[in-house]
């Protein structure tokens, strides 16, 4: 379970420029369910999820993951518990160019200091599971876009997290793919993940595995979904 | 200590991978440095090896020389000057010497004859270097033609070909006997080079050496540590010239290598940005990139060295010969013996590869820095 205390996040604060992105939202998220996170382009939806996966520190509120205050832990110990806890699957997947789709599933463990062989075979078995194992070897920008979101998913699934974090997942995808993504998701909610999507896409939001949809406008939410 | 050592072996290993991606610009600039530790290499390779042989020349050199001037010239000395010395108190012992230059129009090479104290040689034999020895093809039993002062020919048989330490030491020399080294130059029999004195007591040499002057005000005392001295004034001199010229390259690779390690490339910043988004920390991001650094600062290093050994020892040094070698271009070529000091290969290590990988990682740590949610919000 994942608990948001008045969170509030404002960039380039004191500037003439500063922005409020997340503005004073308090939520519970529950763990091994769907939650989608809705609303148009500048609601905050990417930013809450950047403050949800660690990734960055909210201004203002803490944020409580299973009863742990997470906010105010220093950068070593919050990034341990991102990539103990975290899988994300961005946007633009964000495959490192010019390194095997293999290499690319094995990049965010190579810093746990895992046996290079026993990481390699976890890497494979993943790829094997989302059918793209006889492209283990091929450069990531040789991937299609479909290849490359399952390589993005078994990225985000190689140190084994408990909540899987997707920031508009679809964007690039048809209505085929997008499908496919949706019953990967199915999948890990049936494997016990937690898994939070930031989307506007209607074959997300709509899709029959989502539990709870979240709606957000103006850095505030619309309306909790419950 | 097990995870440790894989948390190595897998950021080496995508830190080879990441070169090798980027090969142009990573080989280009392995070329650059190679070339730099070369340069620099040689020059303190060169400078290093000459210096150890000008000191074996001089470990079995005398205290004193005693050379007669003339007109501020260096003119030869009669054989009244070695019974003189001789009483001088202090001094242990003294004895003419003769040597001097003979130049081959046939090679363009000037030689070192020397009329040798303790290798005793009959009338008509030389004994010579390897210099000598390589340039005129001659072996033992072959004779070489010399011309007299007075333009008449004569002709020496070789019974032998010196090997020593160092070929600096004789590399051109002859070795000749009294007789006829007088009769090839026209020396009367009373007069010698200069003379060589030894002293009792080490430190006394320097007012053996004012006793000298006092008694002939026309002689000129050198001691060894003058010469010591004098050979490593010119070698500094000399590689102090072309480390001045070098100086210009190596600011210009700095600004290159600053260029290159500092200015972290778009794709670069991005890569970084990925790297912390799926749970990377900044100290595993400084350390790929003390890997990178390390991995072309070292191998940059290696490879120049190790060019530079056989640039200066096993090839004829074409490019620093004339400056470093100066008057030597007279000599029958002779070849270094390789001679490294550790002190300076650390230097140069220092010199290079640290100010390389630094410059690697501060730039990059700027960029590890940033919040990883800025992969999210690009």
């Amino acid at each position: 379970m994942i608990e948001l205390r008045d969170i509030r996040k404002v960039f380039n604060e004191g500037k003439p420029h500063a922005l409020t992105a997340v503005d004073g939202v308090s939520l519970i998220l529950d763990a091994r369910a769907v939650t989608v996170l809705q609303g148009p382009s500048g609601s905050g939806k990417t930013t809450l999820l950047s403050l949800v996966g660690c990734m960055a520190r909210p201004t203002e509120g803490r944020i409580m993951l299973e009863d742990r205050e997470i906010t105010s832990l220093p950068e070593r110990f919050l990034t341990d518990v991102r990539r103990r806890t975290f899988g994300f699957i961005f946007q633009q997947f964000n495959l490192v160019k010019g390194i095997s789709a293999l290499e690319n599933v094995m990049l965010p463990a190579y810093p746990l200091g895992e046996r290079h062989a026993s990481l390699k075979k976890r890497a494979r078995g993943l790829l094997d599971l989302f059918g793209i194992l006889p492209r283990e070897s091929s450069r990531a920008e040789w991937l299609s876009g479909g290849e490359a979101q399952r390589t993005a998913i078994c990225r985000a699934l190689i140190n084994d997290p408990k909540i899987i974090i997707a920031d508009e997942p679809t964007a690039h995808l048809d209505t085929k793919l997008s499908r496919e993504f949706m019953d990967i998701v199915g999948r890990l909610k049936a494997e016990q993940k937690t898994v939070i999507i930031a989307s506007h896409d209607p074959l997300v939001y709509g899709s029959s595995v989502v539990d709870r949809v979240i709606t957000m406008r103006d850095g505030k939410i619309e309306a909790a979904g419950r | 200590m097990g995870n440790w050592f894989e948390r190595q072996r897998n950021i080496i290993d995508f830190t080879l991978s990441s070169l090798v991606r980027r090969k142009g610009k990573n080989l280009a600039l392995l070329l650059v440095y190679t070339l730099l530790v070369f340069l620099l290499a040689s020059v303190m390779f060169f400078t290093h090896a000459l210096r150890k042989e000008a000191s074996l020349v001089l470990q079995g050199a005398p205290e004193m020389v005693v050379q007669r001037m003339a007109a501020g010239r260096h003119e030869l000395v009669p054989r009244r000057y070695l019974g003189m010395i001789k009483g001088i108190k202090g001094v242990s012992g003294a004895r003419g010497r003769l040597w001097g230059y003979y130049f081959d129009p046939v090679m363009s090479a000037n030689y070192t004859m020397v009329v040798p104290e303790d290798h005793p040689l009959g009338a008509g034999s030389i004994s010579i270097g390897q210099g000598i020895s390589r340039s005129r093809l001659a072996r033992v039993g072959d004779f070489i033609p010399f011309r007299r002062y007075d333009g008449t020919p004569m002709v020496l048989t070789v019974r032998e070909v010196l090997t020593t330490g160092s070929e600096l030491v004789s590399s051109d020399l002859i070795l000749v006997s009294e007789g006829d080294f007088r009769k090839l130059f026209g020396m009367a029999p009373d007069l010698y080079t200069d003379i060589v004195l030894s002293v009792r007591n080490a430190k006394e040499v320097a007012t053996a050496a004012q006793k000298v002057q006092k008694l002939l005000p026309d002689t000129r005392p050198i001691m060894k540590s003058e010469i010591l001295r004098t050979y490593d004034t010119i070698f500094d001199w000399r590689s102090g010239i072309i480390v001045v010229i070098l100086s210009s390259a190596v600011l210009a690779f700095i600004i290159f290598a600053w260029d290159k390690a500092s200015g972290l490339s778009a794709e670069e910043r991005k890569e970084i940005g990925i790297l912390k988004a799926i749970g990377w920390e900044t100290s595993d991001v400084l350390l790929m990139k003390f890997w990178e650094g390390a991995a072309v600062s070292l191998s940059s290093f290696l490879a120049g060295v190790l060019f530079a050994y056989i640039h200066v020892f096993f090839t004829p040094v074409m490019l620093f010969e004339p400056v470093l070698k100066g008057w030597s271009t007279l000599y029958p070529s002779f070849k270094l013996v390789p001679f490294i000091s550790p002190y300076q290969v650390a230097m140069l290590f220092f010199l290079t590869v640290v100010p390389y990988t630094v410059a690697t990682i501060v730039p990059s740590w700027r960029a590890a820095t940033i919040d990883p949610d800025s992969v999210m919000r690009s």
